[in-house]
């Protein structure tokens, strides 16, 4: 065990030199700064007498009509409660969440395909070490980028007078941990997957299923029942990070530190899961493609 | 020729005009709901294809059963009852089956429902059977006084106007006759024009003329309902009548007495705005004064209120919000400022003036009862906070009449300026750019070396 996680830690680092000399992660954290920038300023230009006047920006316009004809007004009042932050914080991290998951998984996909993986099991290291190095320099990327992300927002407060607001921290730690079981998701289709696209494929039919499933949860609906659809949906959410997310976000909004701190266990939980169900998987279908 | 096909052509565009805006009317057994919905009662209905309805828990609700023609309006998106065509109230009992499983069977009832004054705006009252004549007995009783007073009023304001119209003729002939009219003028100074009696105060609503319906006072929990009428073949045999069977959703409140805000700008005093989260901030420009409106308020699951109050309504069943109640009685308001030790702002009237000029828009000024608003009732009682540019953050805090504060009643008001280093906050989001190029510039010096 201590050399599987020796030689995932070796992989690791060097996997994290990689990132960080290859232009992919920069591009990623910038787009998802100057997404943040751009609602953090148009915020502050659509504030009046009265408060938050959507209709004073179009990109807010827009934003808010959409948010609100799918999952109603009560919605987007919380959203923008207490600023723009935490939509802001949502719209930054999910180009570089994309960015580490799809390249990671790419990777992974690529190198089983050309044997490297398969190479590498002959000396020190075992397929699930490799995949566990993986997602190490991913956790550790994530962690790198959600501190960013924490110090961006916190200037951009300041210079506008705007509070980051309790809700804000409460999803920034939120998202790390939901983050780590997305990665590990990654990992899963790579796993179970013969090459980059299937595995990317597979991958982001996860997350679409999964972002539909608690889509639908949030969506207005004019029916009590929602037979079928609701229990698949109940199905799919005990397997969906976004669920634990979300669990944790109303637990937050409750003031129950308690059913926050479950949430976040439950997502460690099923980080663990899934990973185990990587290594499963792993050691049956072994490491050639 | 032409212009008989042209007439024709609008007839008959006409007619289909006319057609397309008559909705479909469809016969219709529906159950009338008046549901409580926390502050006050609001009527809906269920059509035929709703599986079920929503009621508040421990509080009474009123349920009618009716033959009716309902038709989907779509200018407002919504089903509406044409109650003046066919209203058929349905005779029969309805048979509730809870969570237990055992059905209760429930008959109708006569009663009445009212607000009655007091501290609070919320003082609901619900009289069934001999209570409810009773209550709407008495509601009469003060109303005829009042009417009797206001005839009494009538006549005797048409005699001191008869009164006042010969002490002028009077004064007037026994003037032009330069005959002494001092008496006449002083009785006339000493003419006082009767008080109007008031009017009743004793109900903010008054009792509803007295009916007859289920009322349901239901646990949290869901039931099947159903209406059985009588088999008119066997009297003792009773019929499920056929689309009856629903079910009820009953629901409480998730949590109560938050406080929320009701924000009204000096300059936009027809436009308030709520603040209801009790973590939300509330951001503005600076440029005018806002006056505030504490006031309790619940949390409900956002679909089930929608539902509840219109069973049509859309709603999402995974949120929760905030429904305003009432006005926080003799509140008062904790202002704190930079550099400034804690205010105590306290409720005032204030009148809505119209800005003279090009200019339009209004100003809210203080009210003023024996001057300029004299006879006149104030626009508005607020707490008013006054804002300037320069403020940055003023914290409120709600306090009750006590002085403790209310929990939940703390907010900030921000003043944002747009900041002058927008393009210093544009640099930092591409700093990665700037190391990503120090990097690879770096690494390509040393690969080249």
């Amino acid at each position: 065990m201590s050399e599987r996680l020796h030689a995932s830690r070796v992989i690791a680092s060097r996997r994290l030199l990689e990132a960080v000399i290859t232009p992919g992660f920069y591009i990623a954290l910038m787009i998802g700064l100057l997404a943040g920038y751009y609602l953090v300023v148009g915020f502050a230009g659509a504030i009046d007498s009265s408060g938050f006047n959507f209709q004073l920006h179009p990109i807010y316009d827009l934003i808010a009509r959409s948010l609100s004809g799918a999952f109603g007004a009560t919605f987007v009042e919380k959203l923008f409660a207490e600023g723009p932050f935490l939509f802001a914080l949502y719209v930054a991290f999910l180009p570089i969440l994309l960015y580490l998951a799809v390249s990671s998984v790419f990777r992974f996909g690529l190198e089983k395909n050309v044997g490297a993986v398969e190479l590498l099991t002959y000396g020190p290291a075992d397929g699930t070490s490799y995949f566990l190095a993986f997602f190490l320099k991913d956790v550790l990327l994530t962690l790198l980028s959600v501190v960013v992300l924490l110090a961006f927002f916190a200037v951009a407060a300041a210079m506008n007078n705007l509070v980051l607001g309790p809700m804000f921290l409460v999803s920034l730690v939120l998202i790390f941990f939901a983050a780590m079981a997305v990665f590990a998701y990654g990992i899963l289709a790579s796993v179970l997957t013969d090459s980059a696209a299937s595995s990317i494929a597979l991958f982001i039919g996860f997350l679409v299923l999964f972002l539909l499933v608690q889509m639908g949860s949030f969506t207005i609906v004019s029916r009590y029942v929602r037979s079928f659809s609701g229990l698949l949906s109940w199905i799919i959410n005990w397997l969906s990070p976004l669920f634990y997310w979300n669990l944790g976000l109303a637990a937050a909004e409750m003031g129950g530190s308690g059913g926050f701190l479950l949430s976040l266990l439950a997502l460690l939980a099923l980080t663990g899961v899934v990973l185990y169900a990587s290594h499963l998987a792993m050691r049956i279908r072994g490491v050639r493609p | 020729m032409k212009r008989l096909y042209a007439i024709a052509f609008s007839l008959l565009a006409a007619a289909g005009l006319a057609r397309a805006e008559d909705p479909v009317r469809r016969e219709q057994f529906v159950y009338s709901v008046l549901a409580f919905n926390g502050k006050d009662y609001s009527g809906t209905f269920t059509i035929e294809e709703a599986d079920s309805f929503y009621l508040m828990a421990g509080v009474d609700n009123f349920l009618t059963a009716r033959k009716t023609l309902v038709y989907f309006w779509p200018i407002t998106g919504d089903w509406k009852m044409d109650s003046e065509s066919l209203n058929q109230v349905f005779e029969g009992k309805v048979e509730l089956t809870g969570p237990g499983g055992r059905p209760l069977e429930l008959q109708r009832e006569r009663y009445t429902y009212y607000n009655v004054q007091g501290e609070y705006e919320l003082n609901w009252k619900v009289d069934r059977g001999a209570a409810a004549d009773a209550a709407w007995k008495r509601y009469e009783e003060i109303v005829n006084s009042y009417y009797q007073a206001m005839n009494r009023h009538y006549e005797a304001q048409a005699a001191y106007e008869t009164r006042l119209n010969e002490l002028s003729l009077r004064i007037t002939r026994l003037r032009e006759a330069k005959r002494d009219v001092t008496a006449l003028v002083e009785e006339l100074k000493a003419m006082q024009a009767p008080e109007p009696p008031q009017p009743p105060r004793d109900y903010i609503v008054p009792p509803s003329p007295v009916q007859e319906a289920f009322i349901l006072k239901l646990p949290v929990g869901e039931y099947r309902i159903r209406f059985l009428v009588q088999d008119a073949a066997e009297p003792d045999r009773w019929r499920v009548m056929e689309g009856s069977e629903k079910r009820i959703v009953v629901f409480e409140r998730r949590r109560t007495n938050g406080i929320g805000y009701e924000v009204i700008p000096a300059d936009k005093w027809t436009r308030p705005v709520d603040s209801k989260t009790p973590s939300s901030v509330l951001y503005v420009d600076g440029t005018a004064d806002l006056y505030l409106r504490p006031f309790f308020q619940d949390e409900f699951n956002d679909l089930a209120y929608e539902k509840m109050r219109q069973n049509d309504a859309k709603g999402n069943p995974d949120l929760l919000k905030w429904v305003r109640l009432q006005q926080v009685p003799q509140a008062r308001i904790q202002v704190v400022r930079p550099g400034d030790g804690p205010q105590e702002v306290l409720e005032a009237p204030y009148y809505v003036e119209q800005v003279k000029g090009a200019a339009l828009g209004y100003k809210i000024v203080p009210f003023d009862p024996q001057g300029a608003h004299k006879d006149r009732d104030p626009s508005l009682r607020a707490f008013q906070i006054p804002i300037q540019r320069q403020n940055g953050v003023i914290r409120l805090q709600v306090r009750d009449k006590t002085g403790a504060p209310l929990p939940g009643g703390g907010r900030q008001i921000r003043v944002v300026v747009q900041s002058r280093l927008r393009g210093l906050l544009f640099l930092l989001a591409v700093v990665p750019l700037a190391v990503m190029a120090v990097v690879l510039a770096r690494r390509s010096r040393q690969v080249t070396g």
